[in-house]
């Protein structure tokens, strides 16, 4: 602000009369703003408020409001779907706000290297940030179909078990041999070293083709197909956890948003200063040390950033509940932004303004919180 | 201190390099892979067979040369077949019969040409000319027999369709039922669907030509649906809107968020802190809390302001989706953000010199900010392109007003009924085909816009 003051004060000293300049210039950012502005206040400004006051009222569109004051708030949470709804919400940002904060950072550290042909990775990874909702949620649908894709995959796992099994057990052992043998002739070898990874894969996967053949493990062809019913069902998974359609769109989300906080991950992991893995490695830190002890606390404000979108984007989850529709039962995937929309268009019911407002408030509130605390946190 | 000898280290370094190649494959896999088994997938005949194939016939070549050479004895031009007047279309079945079958003698093949409408949805409902109205099927005779040392026989029945009215129809469906023990083996072209355990062979047309063909699910999406009250082609009317509704917010934006992204960032003004506070928590809050009230807005015409144009609401309309976007508080942030980046130096200078703020703002600022409106260009198209919700709200009838989302919504509803997933498919692979092209040309304006305004739903 001071900056600013001064070359202010430079050019009135100049130039007079300092008023009307002043008034000018104010009146032409007035222009300029117009519209923007009259979108700003007409829808959103004057929308809150009009939402917050319809929360206190009884209306159906078609007679005039009803001033009940907070009838709705008390009525809403005696309200099955609401609950279900705000439930349903609840552990979905929770879920896939872990889940893809997780998954980007992973991404991230994979792709934050010198390679070849490091675009055309990072455009397939963002393929399916760029795609409408629609679109993606379609493709979803489809490979959740009674004979989709997914059941298609857990099919082959359920018959190939075994020697996947084997697979991965004999990875685990050639690979822990294969460090150990390296460290004996003091040589670096992480745990996860990539050159041997390659090796144990080759040899596990050569293994495993001989047990087969042996008739040590063995494929299990199945009569019937595993069939899950990801979306019209009612089923939680675990009986405690989330209903099963639900999970299916926190898988869809998670895939869809995680290559976009990979995108801030990547800024954030080369804004890190070199000189602190260098003095790490100096010192003998493990790659799993310079990662716990460097790379986590530098990206602390990325985090920061990354939970706090993560939030508010997983709030409004709305386009794949209404697109799945009726191909899933509304307890099973409603949210609280669907339970808003679904109570001003019931479908032939009367419109419930009230109801939904409230539910609306509730969720600007829910947005809020999550801002207010991201702030507070940054602040300190 | 170890001295691991260079050999092996350079070693090291090669494999290295190349599991973290294998790395990134599985995950682009992972990525793009539902979109690639998507498109071959809509290709198929049916795209929730079991167990899911890799190789439709639709991608045979063999099959490509048959559609071609059949869609042209059919009447057609080859790449878009017909059924026309006076076309004799010989076509070749090939069965094995087993050797209990043979025992009992060689039944000829029963060939129909059925009255079918195609697939579900919209298209069901078309009545037209149907092939089978005019079509005239010889009776199959032996073009060829071969006996095995098993027993078994395999017999190629040839036979023609010939068409006996005048009136031409786009496509000749076909079925041929035969009896137990007869397995089927190939034909002049690969069949659409197996019937009835094996004992039908269904052709969807068999003058189809290469694009309904093998862009059979295409053609449908195109072809079956025709709006009730117009009669307008519905898919292409709404690529049309979503086009027509992109081009205008592309110009409303890049126009008010560059003016309001100056003001904000330069001007002097009582209420800037004001305005640029309602601006941050106006992207913060969902569409969802403020939409019953801009709802309300547009149903009264904006406070009846839409009556001076003749238009007592602005629900259904085109101009109200626009007048209610005119321009994203996400795209001012970025344009505010890009000149406040700018060095203030270049326009004090012109105002020195006693240059107005709009002049000063027209000739000196907006050149410099060619950049910034490029990546705005790309990332509000996609914006508006992909837009869902409001759309949902404010365009609901007729149905050649929708835009392509929401009549993707409308597709999902009639086709997905039916479990009918190959229109379906085409027509999120037809919606997504603009984006992707977009986001290869432009790979570098997306990454920076996802990283400047955050996120999308």
């Amino acid at each position: 602000m001071a900056a600013r003051a001064a070359p202010a004060g430079r050019r009135g000293a100049l130039r007079r009369p300092l008023l009307t300049e002043r008034a000018q210039e104010a009146l032409t950012a007035y222009a300029f703003l117009a519209p923007f502005l009259f979108g700003l206040v007409v829808f959103f400004a004057y929308a809150f408020v009009r939402t917050v006051y319809f929360s206190f009222t009884r209306y159906d569109l078609f007679h005039p409001p009803q001033w009940v004051g907070l009838d709705n708030y008390l009525a809403i949470f005696q309200e099955p779907r609401f609950l279900t709804a705000l439930a349903n919400s609840l552990t979905f940002a929770a879920v896939v706000t872990t889940a893809q904060t997780v998954f980007a950072l992973m991404l991230a550290l994979v792709l934050n290297q010198k390679l070849k042909g490091i675009t055309f990775f990072r455009a397939a990874y963002y393929m399916p940030s760029v795609t409408s909702s629609i679109v993606i949620t379609l493709i979803f649908i489809w490979l959740f179909q009674r004979t989709g894709v997914m059941n298609y995959l857990l099919t082959l796992a359920a018959t190939y078990w075994q020697m996947l099994l084997a697979f991965l057990a004999l990875t685990a052992l050639v690979q822990a041999a294969l460090v150990i043998a390296e460290r004996r002739r003091h040589l670096p070898a992480s745990v996860l070293e990539p050159s041997l990874l390659v090796v144990a894969m080759m040899v596990a996967a050569a293994a495993t083709a001989g047990l087969a053949a042996a008739g040590v493990v063995r494929a299990f062809p199945r009569q019937e197909p595993v069939i899950i019913t990801w979306l019209n069902t009612r089923r939680r998974f675990p009986d405690w956890g989330a209903p099963i359609p639900l999970e299916a769109i926190m898988m869809l989300n998670t895939w869809t948003t995680a290559p976009t906080f990979m995108l801030l991950y990547l800024a954030g992991l080369q804004d890190i200063p070199r000189e602190l893995y260098e003095a790490a490695s100096v010192d003998g830190a493990t790659p799993w040390q310079q990662f716990r002890h460097i790379t986590v606390p530098q990206l602390r404000h990325v985090s920061f950033l990354v939970v706090t979108l993560g939030l508010i984007g997983t709030l409004q989850m709305f386009d794949q509940v209404a697109i799945i529709g009726d191909q899933a039962p509304l307890e099973s995937v409603i949210t609280l932004a669907y339970y808003v929309y679904n109570n001003v268009f019931p479908g032939g019911a009367l419109p419930r303004i009230g109801a939904a407002s409230a539910g609306a408030v509730i969720l600007a509130v829910l947005t809020l919180v999550v801002v207010l605390i991201q702030r507070k946190v940054v602040e300190r | 201190m170890p001295s691991p000898d260079a050999a092996a280290l350079a070693r090291r370094r090669w494999a290295r390099a190349g599991a973290v190649y294998l790395l990134l494959l599985a995950f682009s896999l992972l990525f793009i892979g539902p979109f690639l088994f998507a498109v071959l997938s809509s290709l198929k005949d049916n795209p929730t067979e079991w167990p899911p194939r890799l190789d439709p016939p639709q991608l045979e070549p063999r099959n490509w040369a048959a559609a071609y050479r059949l869609g042209k004895l059919g009447g057609g031009s080859g790449w878009f077949g017909a059924f026309a007047p006076g076309a004799v279309v010989p076509f070749e079945v090939t069965y094995r019969v087993t050797p209990e079958a043979a025992a009992q003698g060689i039944t000829t093949p029963d060939v129909r040409v059925p009255r079918r409408v195609p697939g579900a949805g919209a298209g069901a409902v078309r009545l037209g000319p149907f092939a089978s109205d005019f079509a005239e099927v010889s009776p199959p005779e032996v073009a060829s027999r071969l006996v095995h040392t098993d027993g078994s026989v395999v017999v190629t029945w040839r036979f023609t369709v010939r068409h006996t009215g005048d009136e031409t129809v786009d496509r000749l469906p076909l079925d041929v039922l035969v009896p137990r023990g007869y397995e089927f083996v190939g034909a002049t072209l690969s069949p659409n669907r197996v019937e009835r355990l094996g004992r039908v062979q269904s052709w969807n047309s068999i003058t189809p030509g290469v694009i309904p063909y093998v862009l059979y699910n295409y053609t449908r999406v195109f072809r079956e649906n025709y709006s009730r009250t117009t009669g307008k082609n519905l898919f292409l009317t709404w690529i049309g809107n979503s086009l027509w509704i992109a081009v205008v917010k592309v110009l409303t934006t890049l126009a008010f968020a560059s003016l309001a992204g100056y003001a904000l960032a330069r001007l002097r003004f009582p209420g800037r802190q004001a305005v640029f506070l309602v601006m941050l928590f106006s992207m913060m809050v969902p569409g969802q809390v403020t939409f019953i009230s801009n709802y309300l807005v547009l149903r009264d015409g904006i406070f009846g302001l839409s009556r001076l144009w003749g238009m007592p609401t602005l629900l259904n309309s085109f101009t109200g989706l626009i007048l209610s976007g005119l321009v994203g508080a996400s795209a001012v942030f970025i344009m505010k953000q890009f000149f406040e980046s700018l060095p203030r130096e270049l326009d004090e200078a012109a105002r020195i010199d006693g240059a107005s703020p709009l002049v000063t703002f027209y000739r000196v600022v907006l050149p410099l900010a060619r950049p910034a409106l490029g990546a705005l260009t790309i990332l509000t198209f996609q914006g508006v392109w992909n837009e869902f919700f409001w759309p949902l709200v404010v365009l609901t009838s007729p149905q050649d007003k929708f835009t392509l989302p929401v009549g993707l919504l409308m597709f999902r509803r009639t086709y997905g009924v039916a479990f009918d997933w190959g229109p379906l498919l085409a027509g999120a692979v037809v919606s997504a085909l603009p984006i992707v092209v977009l986001f290869v040309v432009f790979q570098r304006y997306f990454v920076e816009g996802i990283s400047f305004s955050g996120l999308k739903g």
